[in-house]
């Protein structure tokens, strides 16, 4: 039957760029925060100097990001709102507490480490593991909990944001090593042997990503119609270029080639890798939020 | 004002519906609609070829729905289901997060340009509440719309329910809606524009 539409009202989009970066930088926080916990946490001598970094980039990056919420929403002076009407079913309202708690802990983290008081670092990194776990988790759930949008509505949302989160994390933490090894540290010399245990890291984390990914497509293609409307608007629609190429060609497959393929391991070929996942994880965010509500309800 | 007992729905015939769009014009002036947003609408579709066409028309309010998703998500709980069955916007708390508009599987919500919060179809609550019909109601030049409470067997809309084949928009959303339509078209529903 051929049918086409005379006449509809479709409202302005819901979700839009701010909301993207808010997500993407809360991601990278969550990320470094977690490479941080590594020595400082767990004990893994190799990561000693990631601690003090990460959390520097964690702590940064979360102050930055609620600046974007304020943006975004439409009346940011009611935002106090947020703590006194609360409502438990929204994912917003965790988000709200997980938005103070986070930095405040990773401040406290980072003092400890940075006067040398091993046992209380150790103890506000174990702290810190799941709040940086949640602050990110949440706004998959914030998606997923969006039930009209067949694309954000899946339960490998917040799974799929953390898989993203700690390869951006990992991604960036190799550049900004890189940046300080060359011009900020007293030796003027980079670590090697970091810079390519990271990298070994980052590919095996693109790895599960893109299994998480394409898992997600693949159920798309098969479920209910709406879904499967955002499967053809990701694979042949006016996303595809974004999705195909920019997220997952550049900023996945190429940078998993480069790093794996020993012939082509040196610093240049890392620090490529590692920028185009820095610039392909912001296009991951951008596609998902975007793409999820580009197809009309009604 | 609400009252326990009651539960109200509206209904669309769509066997009576012209395609007037009075009930988008009245619902801007009694509500004070802005500019470039509508809290009610009738969408228009065109099926099958030349000479054999026939436009179908949809119109579109708040399904006031009985498990309201936009409800659940608020951060504020500037969304809040009345014991009558209207959903409402407290519009001193909402504070303009989008959250409602992108869980609403009806796609009915919209930020009020002026005033930059959560603005959607309320049944005309003010008007319930004293006494009166909601304004596309008493406005509809065919008589298309019915609303009142479907506890009282003996109104209108109760035994017209009751009697007829009745259909909701996107039932499969789990949001239990309480606008019912007589005649509702699957094409109507779910043909969206073409992506631009």
């Amino acid at each position: 039957m051929e049918t086409q539409v005379l006449y509809n009202i479709t409202h302005q989009e819901t979700f839009g760029l701010f909301i993207a970066i808010y997500f993407y930088l809360t991601g990278l926080s969550a990320g470094s925060f977690i490479l941080s916990t590594l020595s400082y946490g767990f004990g893994m001598e190799q990561y000693k100097p990631l601690g003090k970094v990460g959390v520097v980039l964690a702590t940064i990056l979360l102050i930055f990001a609620p600046l974007f919420l304020l943006f975004h929403i439409g009346a940011p002076y009611r935002a106090w709102h947020l703590f006194v009407y609360l409502n438990w079913s929204s994912p917003i309202t965790w988000g709200s507490f997980l938005l103070v708690l986070y930095p405040i802990n990773c401040i406290i983290y980072g003092i400890f480490m940075f006067k040398g008081n091993l046992k209380l670092t150790r103890l506000f990194g174990f702290i810190g593991i799941p709040l940086a776990i949640s602050v990110h988790g949440y706004t998959g759930f914030i998606l997923a909990f969006g039930k009209a949008r067949a694309l954000w509505n899946t339960a490998i949302m917040p799974i799929l944001f953390l898989a993203s989160a700690i390869v951006s994390g990992i991604a960036l933490m190799i550049l900004v090593c890189l940046i300080i090894g060359r011009f900020f540290s007293k030796e003027k010399t980079i670590n090697k042997d970091l810079i390519f245990s990271l990298s070994k890291m980052l590919a095996w984390m693109i790895v599960f990503d893109l299994f998480l990914v394409g898992s997600d497509l693949l159920v798309l293609s098969i479920s209910h119609s709406d879904a499967q409307a955002a499967f053809h608007l990701l694979l042949g629609g006016n996303f595809s270029f974004l999705f195909l190429v920019v997220e997952n060609v550049l900023g996945k497959i190429l940078p998993f080639i480069l790093l794996v393929v020993p012939r082509f391991r040196n610093l240049v070929t890392v620090t490529i890798a590692s920028i185009l996942v820095v610039v392909g994880i912001f296009f991951m965010r951008y596609v998902v939020v975007l793409a999820g509500e580009f197809i009309p309800l009604l | 004002m609400s009252n326990k007992s009651k539960k109200y729905a509206m209904l669309f015939d769509l066997r009576k519906c012209i395609g007037c769009n009075t009930c988008s014009i009245v619902c801007k002036s009694e509500n004070d609609v802005p500019l470039s947003v509508w809290r009610a609408w009738v969408k228009k579709i065109e099926k099958g070829h030349y000479p054999h066409v026939r436009e179908f028309s949809l119109p579109i309010v708040c399904n006031n729905c009985e498990d309201p998703i936009c409800v659940t998500v608020c951060p504020v709980n500037a969304g809040i289901k009345r014991p009558d069955g209207i959903v409402y916007i407290d519009p001193h708390r909402c504070i303009g997060c989008r959250y409602c508009m992108a869980s609403c599987p009806y796609g009915v919500r919209y930020i009020n340009p002026r005033k930059k919060i959560a603005e959607k179809c309320y049944w005309c609550h003010h008007r319930v509440d004293a006494g009166l019909m909601p304004a596309c109601v008493v406005t509809c030049p065919t008589g298309a719309i019915l609303f009142g409470d479907l506890n009282d067997p003996e109104s209108e809309i109760a035994q017209v329910i009751a009697k007829n084949a009745v259909h909701v928009i996107k039932p499969e959303m789990g949001t239990s809606p309480q606008t019912y339509y007589i005649g509702l078209d699957i094409e109507a529903v779910e043909t969206v524009e073409e992506e631009k």
